[in-house]
């Protein structure tokens, strides 16, 4: 090692330091920090159009710099925000979050009420059940950005080849056979086309005798990227614990467990995990052009680019005669210990109004402002010549069950750990094996001590 | 830092009285020497340290005020079946994979010393490659190869003859060997601690071997093992460490083929109590629970070194 | 080379077939060595197999092939269709599948496109493509533009270069000091060193990043390389143990012959310890190249100073995964540790020679 390095590297790191050390330039404008990555938004192309809305804020007045924070994707963000809070350094604005993420930092998220109050902001333009959604007891911790219903994604083509019809447009319409009988557009029904649908790699369909479930090249139906809460909420939406606090989950949340185990092991008309994870699923579930149809909410619009066959849109099936469409609700959240709650809620106000077009076309939502829900889907169809349906997406939202399925309940983070282990053991590689109703009353009992440590503490 | 308090030992040594024993002047040398660790121990390492102790006493949930509670995470600690079963997990997944962890890297370097294979520079770059994947792309990987359905290792399987191959990532009793199958990228450090420790054995030795006439395995045994033994408790006190904290690979499995008992190691119920339930004075309680456990083993391994690891320069 | 010409003398038999039966040893070993390789390699063609299928290819059933093949189209109509083999009284025909059945099927002939649409009955399901190898190499440059690889190569030598520098400087010092110097207590120290990376780093996270946040280095690269000019625990313990396996004869010399602490360990430890040293210099090189938590949370809000390590992970979302970009994008990232590391062994070779001379 000569003396020259040595000191070269010794000067660099005194320069270093000093550097490190000296203050940010000084700045006359609030920063206001942006914290994207709890939902979604992390994407390049939803990047760009971030990165443009935050320059057009920054451009627009001479106060306050918004500055944008990406944290990595939905694995690290949660991890990076909790060291931020617990640092006490928290990003000022939150978002988009849905309502898992709200949940999952319940407590962390500032009453904007006083700021609603002290600005005059108008709330009257959004129904009262929206707002009702973002309060939590008496704080209001949001405002109505995006709304994403709960649709049927189907797919023409695989339609047009098993000769059948495409599922209903509206809710309450009967669903017509290839031989012109009527169905009613209800879960059983969904089972018998969906085994039609689903075909080995001979072409035997799941009704055919020789049919192979070891080698299924097409499905017929998912509820794609279960978070299971929101599968069983489409037989209903239910409350995880009563006023008692006891848990008591429904019947028909059962049912539907039933149903999805039925789905799975004996029709094989839903993938097992092993599919799931498999490259007949690539890039991703319905993208892959081998689900027939899937359910899932409107978000899903945002990465269907890549699909080469001609979908579209239908109303989700009902259970015993009511239709349960769960949805998911995105907003932007404000931090309690925000530095500048003021300056935050102004930028709030930007990204929730002349800011919130781009942002929605971005995340792929409908919009929670009336004015702008037309505009929305204009865009969307633009995307998505295929798509005929849109008409579908606007009455889907009065059909979302209630409670939502991602309310909150005490132990949340636990409790919905616990959700997903169900998933993974109902659709893992034991699952054929699975006494699912056994499995069903421990996912219960596991619940009801949750909650119990929960309460307690 | 190092050259600075160097040049600065320097200088003091010349003003230090001549006097000094070597006994003492040696002792000098080693704290000069050894002042960067000190520095940097004190300045970044004892606080976070300090402070995550302190934690395991409070209530320290993300996000509210913490309190002091005593010892009331232990308590729990000692209670959580949870705690007992990733344990278990990690106990029972380490058994199988330390040998592996040790003996495969071993072998590829004896392999990639050998003076009978041709090609050498190229082949250690290749079998260093998979190191150097991104962690979290090389297990999106493996998790296409070993895919029940349409992974490679199934089709080749299928292909020589197999016609029920095993479904890798979502069969208990096949998990842990997908794991292990998976953690053979990750040996390329091994690999190359123990290939240089071997490059480093003095060729005298092996000429006078081959005038005994030693065959290549009594030549491993008498002269490379021992004389590489330092690495070698090197690695296996590095991997007894990165198996009780053995994460990553869980932890990216379980985020997209869902949660499985037997996927749930340890680090994972910490990482889930810590960043997911946010009870960060638990965690704080179950990561030195974890510490001590992995203290006592890494002192295990050291006194039992005293038998089998050979220091040419001496064990001081 | 002794050995040799004393084994030869002893030995009568043949000299040819003696180099024979090296040569005969060499091929077999060098053969099991590259097929080894091939097999450790598998999900590594895996990997760049995927990198060279666009989204669209990505779905395989557990028949198709793993080569990014695409079947020879035909346009008919303004639309493309696949050709494939269809088996007809004429023999196999290769035509368009314009409109898929279950029981029949309509195909159009490219040869003879005003026939119409020809009516098969039979399950298409069962015919096979006919299919072309097409590699799609556009994800890569997609990759580098979205990753901004540029800049972000650039953020990524220096902290890993720098990051090296004070790791080897530091180590080198402190695995010296471990190795060679009687310091009392010195086994307590060295087990707190170890200990230090016993301790789930978890649970150290958030007051490492309020300590930094405090001294106001969040937002720069300093967290990801001062700590580095401190030695870590990896290290400082892979360079003791390498440093005690050199005798102690050489030091001695050089003590004898005036040399101080200093001298001894950059003219008698280092020379020795090449191969370690690069070692270590990789190891804290690939390190720092993949290192992915540390910089997003320390560089959050700083784009222009994330490294590749980040940018390796922007196509990786839950919910639009694209695994054909976040291939690219990390074999992308690899290409200049594998250079460097394809470089440094002439280092490692160089080791054995001055350890072979001076020994």
């Amino acid at each position: 090692m000569s003396k020259n390095v040595v000191r070269v590297m010794v000067v660099g790191l005194i320069l270093a330091l000093v550097l490190g050390a000296l203050p940010i330039a000084a700045q006359d404008k609030i920063v206001v920090t942006w914290f994207v990555g709890l939902g979604t938004g992390t994407q390049p192309e939803q990047q760009a159009i971030q990165d443009q809305v935050a320059a057009d804020f920054n451009a627009s007045q001479n106060e306050i710099e918004l500055v944008i924070s990406y944290a990595g994707n939905n694995q690290t963000a949660p991890d990076v925000l909790s060291t931020l809070i617990a640092a006490q350094t928290p990003p000022d604005i939150v978002g988009p979050v849905g309502v898992t993420g709200r949940n999952q930092f319940a407590g962390q998220w500032l009453d904007i009420q006083p700021l609603v109050d002290a600005t005059g902001y108008d709330l009257t333009q959004f129904s009262d059940a929206l707002i009702e959604s973002y309060r939590e007891g008496d704080a209001l911790v949001g405002l109505p950005f995006a709304v994403y219903p709960g649709l049927i994604y189907y797919n023409a083509d695989l339609f047009d080849e098993a000769g059948l019809n495409y599922p209903p447009t509206e809710f309450g319409a009967p669903y017509i056979m290839p031989d012109g009988t009527e169905m009613p557009w209800d879960f059983n029904t969904v089972a018998e086309i969906a085994k039609i649908l689903t075909v080995d790699a001979s072409g035997n369909d799941a009704t055919m005798e020789g049919f192979d479930p070891s080698n299924i090249v097409q499905f017929g139906f998912d509820h794609q990227w279960d978070t299971i809460r929101s599968d069983f909420s489409t037989f209903g939406g239910a409350a995880i614990v009563n006023e008692d606090g006891q848990v008591v989950l429904p019947e028909y949340w059962r049912e539907h467990a039933r149903w999805m185990w039925n789905a799975i092991w004996v029709d094989h008309f839903m993938p097992s995990a092993t599919y799931i994870n498999s490259d007949l699923f690539q890039p991703h579930a319905f993208a892959s052009g081998n689900i027939a149809m899937t359910r899932v909410m409107l978000w899903y619009t945002c990465c269907l680019g890549d699909l080469d066959a001609n979908w579209d849109l239908a109303v989700i099936p009902s259970y015993e005669g009511n239709t349960y469409a769960p949805i998911d609700l995105d907003t932007f959240h404000i931090h309690k210990d925000s530095a500048n709650p003021e300056a935050a809620f102004t930028v709030l106000q930007y990204l929730t109004g002349e800011g919130a077009l781009p942002l929605l076309t971005a995340y792929g939502a409908y919009a929670g402002r009336p004015e702008l829900q037309e505009a929305g889907i204009q865009a969307k169809a633009e995307i998505y010549p295929s798509v005929n349906n849109w008409s579908v997406v606007a009455p889907s939202i009065d059909y979302a069950p209630i409670p939502h399925h991602e309310s909150w309940y005490p132990g949340f983070a636990k409790g919905q750990q616990r959700f997903s282990d169900f998933a993974a053991v109902l659709r893992g590689d034991a699952g054929a094996d699975l006494d699912i109703d056994a499995e069903f009353d421990k996912l219960q009992a596991d619940l009801q001590a949750i909650v119990d440590e929960a309460s307690g503490s | 830092m190092n050259s600075q308090s160097a040049s600065a030992g320097v200088a003091a040594a010349q003003n230090a009285p001549r006097a000094w024993s070597i006994e003492k002047r040696q002792r000098f040398w080693g704290w000069v020497f050894l002042s960067p660790w000190i520095v940097g121990f004190t300045l970044f390492t004892a606080f976070p340290i300090a402070a995550s102790l302190l934690f395991s006493f409070m209530d320290f949930k993300i996000g509210e005020e913490m309190h002091f509670i005593g010892l009331k995470n232990w308590q729990t600690l000692v209670t959580d079946p949870i705690t007992l079963q990733s344990l278990g997990v990690t106990i029972k997944f380490g058994l199988i994979a330390l040998p592996v962890s040790i003996l495969f890297p071993l072998a590829l370097a004896a392999m990639l010393n050998s003076k009978h294979v041709v090609g050498k520079p190229i082949l250690r770059v290749l079998f260093y490659m998979p190191y150097m994947v991104p962690a979290i792309s090389g297990i999106f990987i493996w998790q296409s190869f070993l895919n029940g359905q349409t992974g490679w290792l199934n089709r080749l399987l299928r292909l020589i003859g197999f016609v029920d191959p095993p479904n890798w990532l979502f069969d208990s009793a096949w998990i842990h060997s997908a794991m292990v199958l998976i953690g053979l990228w990750g040996v390329g450090n091994a690999m190359l601690t123990m290939l240089a420790s071997m490059q480093g054995v003095p060729t005298e030795l092996y000429e006078a071997a081959d005038v005994d006439g030693a065959g290549p395995f009594t030549k491993f045994r008498k002269i490379t093992f021992p004389m590489i033994s330092p690495v070698i408790l090197y690695n296996l006190v590095l991997t007894t460490i990165g198996l009780m904290q053995y994460f990553v690979v869980p932890f990216v499995l379980s985020s997209t083929t869902r949660s499985n008992p037997d996927t749930n190691f340890i680090n994972l119920h910490l990482y889930r109590t810590a960043f997911q339930f946010f009870d960060m004075g638990y965690a704080a309680a179950l990561a030195w629970f974890l510490f001590a456990i992995g203290l006592l083993l890494t002192i295990g391994i050291f006194a039992t070194s005293r038998r089998w690891v050979y220091y040419s320069g001496g064990d001081l | 080379m002794a050995g040799n010409s004393i084994s030869r003398s002893v030995n009568t038999s043949p000299f040819y077939s003696r180099q024979l039966r090296g040569f005969a040893i060499k091929a077999l070993v060098t053969l099991f060595a590259f097929m080894l390789l091939i097999v450790y390699l598998l999900p590594f063609g895996n990997m760049v197999l995927i990198s060279l299928r666009s989204s669209d290819m990505l779905a395989l059933t557990q028949d198709s092939s793993v080569l990014p093949l695409i079947p020879i189209t035909y346009t008919y109509e303004d639309k493309e269709y696949p050709i494939v083999e269809v088996p007809t009284d004429d023999g196999v025909q290769q035509w368009a599948l314009v409109k898929k059945g279950r029981q029949a099927s309509q195909f159009i002939d490219p040869a003879n496109p005003d026939a119409g649409l020809i009516d098969w009955d039979g399950n298409w399901r069962l015919l096979s493509e006919v299919q072309e190898f097409s590699p799609y190499f556009e994800n890569y440059p997609t990759a580098w533009e979205a990753a901004n690889f540029p800049r972000m190569f650039g953020n990524t030598l220096v902290i890993a270069v720098v990051g090296m520098i004070g790791t080897l400087l530091s180590c080198i010092s402190v695995a010296y000091a471990f190795a060679r110097f009687p310091i009392p207590g010195k086994n307590i120290l060295f087990i707190i060193l170890i200990g230090t990376i016993i301790l789930p780093s978890q649970v150290t996270l958030i007051p490492t990043y309020a300590f930094f946040a405090s001294i106001g280095w969040v937002g720069t690269w300093l967290p990801l390389i001062v700590p580095h000019f401190f030695a870590n625990a990896y290290n400082v313990f892979l360079l003791r143990q390498y440093f005690m396996t050199l005798p102690r004869e050489l030091d001695e010399a050089a003590m004898i012959d005036g040399a101080g602490p200093f001298r001894i360990l950059t003219s008698v430890i280092i020379p020795q310890s090449w191969a370690a040293i690069i070692a270590v210099g990789i190891f804290h090189f690939v390190f720092a190249w993949n290192d992915f938590f540390g910089p997003l949370i320390y560089l959050l809000g700083k784009p222009e100073l994330q490294p590749i390590s980040v940018g390796v992970q922007i196509f990786n979302f839950q919910y639009s995964p694209h695994p054909e970009l976040v291939q690219a994008t990390s074999l992308m990232a690899m290409v200049l540790p594998l250079v460097i590391f394809f470089l440094a062994q002439k280092v490692f070779m160089r080791g054995i020679v001055i350890t072979g001379v001076e020994k």
